[in-house]
């Protein structure tokens, strides 16, 4: 369940796979019997039947890994399970806070970070298997003093309110414009229909990716 | 939330006037009458006269927002800091026997557990109850957000289960498990006289009876309540705080960490959205200080996303029966309301029937009904969505049972002038005139009318510094929800002191500043805009005494304009005028006036769809929302305010709402796969409409009545296109096919 963006569907490369994160996340304390549970409901797990004592072993390993973002090389020591958004937002030092952590679960877009270029939901990419790609967050597209013409038009716009969706939009569309310079209201919709906004601001979104090809043309 | 009395120190002398104005308590609104000063002073002047207020002004944070630079509550970090998780009943109803933690707290990284059943935790009790599924338990701290999950998932809890009920009908059976020892319902109101209305409803041309149901709703912030506790056991303590009020927190987060009250910073430097359910520090919020206490280093608690849908609130549910009588001219007669307020173990809220409508004889009770879910907050615009779906639909029936145009018939029984012009203008934008007159030809309009307060009061305390280089600094401890109110307060000053925005700097979200309202009940703008034009206007007053000598004119003569000061004839630059002033500079103060703020709006929403009569589903074509605002601070913002309610109620009317299992007690769709909020593709051509025919010249929130009419314009568009009345919400295409099936069956018997 990689973003379907401009028409074609990724299919979900292993390290995308978000039944394998979770399973890796489940992993944590439980056996496979119990990660099983979880994967139906971990809430109600207990509810249903009392998890087997003996199941339980901790998994405790870190590893140090090595991330490439916006053009910097940065390491970190994380666990297996340990997804590329909580490395960029918690392990990191200083931190990249940009890509935000909203549904966890590659639904809501908050967390879209670029990797090769390709937009991905960090939420569901495990830090170790960022190793060697290029990340780019939207902390690496523009600073408030030298914003990217996406940037601009937003703010422009007023695409933005509470502003946590925005990194996430941000990133996406200036992605779609790299890749189809002269998107179509309809390219832009489905570039970002991966991304929620609850302020509601989805018109001026479109409003402003339009406004940004035109930017660009100018440059 | 922190709400003070107006102070009164002002001479006798001076002439009062009462106003209306809006209290917020535990986020439902309600109106007060109080007496304040009716004096000169600043005033805004005709909305059309201004330089920077009534334009299209761009965030000052944007760019900070757009480019990750924003710091939210989430974002922080602070060395040796640990992250919270919360530990969750899964049983609805159930008696907490034994906790045990042991295994848990063996997890190396483990630093603090605390349990509610500690009597540390202020509100715990020796023996807990859980009553809904999600009501926390325990918390634990670790060093990495991976263990603290660990940590709560190694906890053992041994539970007694206790029957529950998550169905209002359930509730209200005779035999259902009681929720409370008082029973699980409770009148709200009861007003008329039943038998009277039921006389009168038999004398009416017709009467239709039906009944509206909608679901509970949440939030949704994409940022989670939490918060970040920066205390290390020491004197004193910063919390950064997600949250709708920077003065709700200090005092709450004081007691769990046995510090007073000024010994504790609360810091909102950017907040992920809060729609009503962000005030005080909550559960989550208390637990985070419990664990920082014990484990002597900051923690960082904010709810997991199934946390916040379980634990942190909902908007309310409703569940509405009406027998409404009319006559054949169209006046609404009678009306006969039960209103079942659906909020979990919370009251819920419903603004009571007719709502905005007129009707000579009515009689209501108002009911809340309790079930084993969390307790309901307030949401953009508490009870007033549901109330109108309700009251908006059944309008609808009526005016098609009688033949009538929609518009004109809601026009017979809306008495305000404002309504009639705002649904002409309404019904202008979209092409009423375009709506079929016979439903069921797969496309169609729908209309409705709503109402709210958004007045303000006097409670924010503004500081505005003029430098003598220049630097202008506007302070005050209030919030920006994503509303924009860092950007209007800076407009403000900029425009009274003839600056512009890139001059002026604001100071906010910080409880050390001046005290400020929380943002509950669209009263941020007006409790807020007239304080800083008031401090802004005595900076002003200052500084031409003191510049006023030096271009040999009087005070009251000069202007403030185009970054100069002139008078006399002559003029100075803004830094030529500030370097004449005393080392110190100028530091002025501002309160709330009232002649500055106004309260009650009007506002109308129309909406076209499609319906796909093959599969059900609904396409929004076209929104409109005409909002009466006052003075439009900032035009941009207000439009992106009213859009934002528009989406917020078209999602409401198609895709949202709690899904609860009655077996498990459990919420089936505790996450954003299941939970459906509006996407890009729902989107359809909107137009925000700020209506210009208000001329009062004084501030109004506009944020919570843009949520209002949409959902319920909605709902009449699909009846109008295919015919089908859908009474419960969401409109999902199940509903409409059903309808449609029904529609078939009838013309075929």
């Amino acid at each position: 369940m990689t973003k379907k963006r401009d028409g074609q569907t990724e299919r979900p490369e292993s390290a995308t796979d978000p039944s394998r994160r979770r399973f890796l996340k489940g992993m944590g304390l439980a056996g496979a019997g119990a990660a099983i549970i979880d994967l139906l409901d971990p809430e109600l797990a207990p509810a249903r039947e009392g998890s087997s004592e003996a199941d339980r072993q901790l998994i405790s390993d870190t590893v140090e890994v090595s991330l490439f973002v916006n053009g910097q090389r940065r390491t970190a020591r994380v666990e297996p399970r340990t997804t590329l958004l909580t490395a960029l937002r918690e392990y990191l030092d200083p931190p990249i806070t940009g890509p935000k952590l909203v549904c966890d679960m590659g639904a809501c877009g908050a967390c879209t970070v670029l990797l090769d270029d390709k937009p991905v939901y960090a939420c569901l990419v495990l830090a170790v298997d960022a190793v060697g790609k290029r990340i780019t967050t939207v902390e690496g597209l523009g600073t408030p003093e030298k914003m990217n013409a996406v940037q601009q038009a937003f703010v422009e716009k007023d695409a933005l309110m509470c502003g946590f969706c925005t990194p996430g939009f941000v990133t996406a569309i200036s992605a779609l414009l790299r890749r189809n310079p002269h998107p179509t209201l309809d390219e832009v919709r489905e570039a970002c229909q991966g991304n929620f906004c609850r302020c509601g601001t989805y018109p001026r979104v479109f409003e402003a990716a339009l406004a940004a090809a035109q930017m660009k043309d100018r440059e | 939330m922190t709400q003070q009395m107006p102070q009164q120190q002002t001479p006798p002398t001076k002439r009062k006037k009462r106003i209306r104005v809006p209290r917020v308590e535990n986020g439902i609104e309600t109106m007060v009458e109080i007496e304040v000063d009716d004096e000169g002073g600043p005033s805004w002047g005709p909305n059309g006269a201004h330089k920077l207020l009534n334009h299209r002004l761009t965030r000052v944070d944007g760019p900070a927002k757009v480019t990750g630079a924003a710091l939210y509550t989430y974002d922080r970090r602070a060395p040796g800091m640990l992250y919270g998780r919360i530990l969750r009943s899964p049983y609805a109803h159930a008696r907490v026997v034994r906790i045990d933690t042991s295994e848990a707290q063996r997890i190396p990284g483990v630093r603090a557990i605390v349990s509610l059943t500690d009597p540390e935790v202020s509100g715990s009790t020796r023996e807990r109850i859980v009553r809904f599924v999600g009501d926390p338990i325990a918390a634990v701290a670790a060093i990495t957000p991976e263990i603290a999950e660990d940590a709560i998932r190694a906890i053992k809890v041994e539970y007694d289960v206790l029957p529950h009920v998550v169905r209002a009908e359930d509730a209200l059976a005779e035999d259902a498990p009681k929720i409370f020892p008082e029973g699980n319902f409770a009148e709200k109101e009861r007003r008329g006289d039943p038998n009277a209305v039921e006389a009168e409803l038999a004398k009416c041309d017709v009467v239709i009876e039906a009944e509206y149901r909608t679901p509970i709703h949440h939030h949704a912030c994409l940022e989670t309540h939490g918060h970040m506790v920066d205390y290390r056991g020491g004197e004193s303590a910063i919390i950064y705080a997600s949250t709708q009020g920077t003065f709700t927190i200090p005092d709450d987060a004081a007691k769990e960490l046995g510090l007073p009250s000024s010994a504790v910073t609360a810091i909102v430097e950017h907040m992920g959205g809060g729609f009503g359910s962000k005030f005080g520090i909550g559960i989550e919020g208390k637990l985070a200080c419990q664990l920082a206490k014990r484990a002597k280093a900051p923690v960082k608690l904010m709810l997991t996303r199934k946390d916040e849908f379980l634990m942190a609130g909902n908007g309310p549910g409703s569940w509405q029966k009406f027998k409404a009588g009319v006559n054949r001219d169209g006046t609404l007669v009678a009306l006969r309301a039960t209103q079942y307020q659906l909020g979990g173990l919370g009251d819920g809220s419903l603004a009571g029937q007719p709502y905005i409508y007129r009707a000579q004889h009515v009689y209501r009770e108002r009911i809340a009904v309790y079930t084993n879910e969390d307790a309901s907050r307030a949401m953009r615009a508490p009870g007033h969505p549901q109330a109108s779906f309700a009251i908006e639909s059944l309008m609808d029936e009526l005016a098609y049972k009688l033949g009538m145009d929609p518009v004109e018939f809601r026009k017979k029984n809306l008495r305000d002038p404002v309504y009639h012009r705002q649904l002409d203008r309404g019904a202008r934008e979209i092409g009423w005139e375009r709506r079929p007159k016979q439903p069921g030809t797969g496309r169609g309009m729908g209309c409705a009318v709503g109402t709210w307060g958004g007045g303000g009061a006097p409670q924010c305390k503004v500081t505005v510094q003029i430098a003598r280089d220049g630097a202008v600094t506007v302070a005050v401890g209030t919030q920006d929800i994503g509303t924009g109110t860092r950007t209007f307060t800076r407009a403000i000053v900029a425009e009274e002191l003839g600056l512009e925005m890139k001059d002026v700097t604001e100071k906010i979200g910080d409880s050390r500043l001046g005290a400020a309202n929380a943002s509950g009940g669209s009263t941020t703008a007006a409790s807020l805009a007239p304080a800083v034009k008031d401090a802004a206007y005595n900076a002003r007053m200052q500084m031409a005494q003191t510049v006023a000598p030096l271009l040999g004119a009087k005070p009251e003569e000069l202007q403030f304009a185009d970054g100069k000061v002139i008078g006399g004839g002559k003029s100075l630059t803004w830094r030529q005028a500030c370097a004449a002033l005393p080392p110190a500079g100028i530091t002025a103060q501002g309160e709330w006036k009232a002649n500055l703020a106004a309260s009650g709006v009007h506002g109308v929403c129309f909406a076209e769809v499609e319906v796909d009569m093959e599969t059900g589903h609904v396409r929004p074509i076209k929104m409109v929302h005409v909002q009466d605002v006052g003075l439009p601070l900032n035009r941009l913002a207000i439009e992106s305010q009213l859009i934002g309610g528009m989406i917020q109620s078209l999602s409401m009317a198609l895709l949202e709402g709690r899904v609860m299992d009655s077996r498990l007690g459990a919420q089936l769709n505790p996450t954003f796969n299941d939970y459906k909020i509006a996407g890009t593709f729902e989107m359809p051509e909107m137009i925000p409409i700020i209506d210009d025919e208000d001329t009062r010249e004084a501030v109004i929130g506009v944020g919570e009545p843009a949520h209002i009419p949409g959902g319920s314009a909605i709902a009449n568009a699909v009846f109008n296109a295919c015919g089908v009345r859908v009474r419960e919400l969401p409109i999902t295409p199940d509903k409409i096919l059903r309808g449609l099936a029904e529609l078939r069956e009838r013309r075929a018997s």
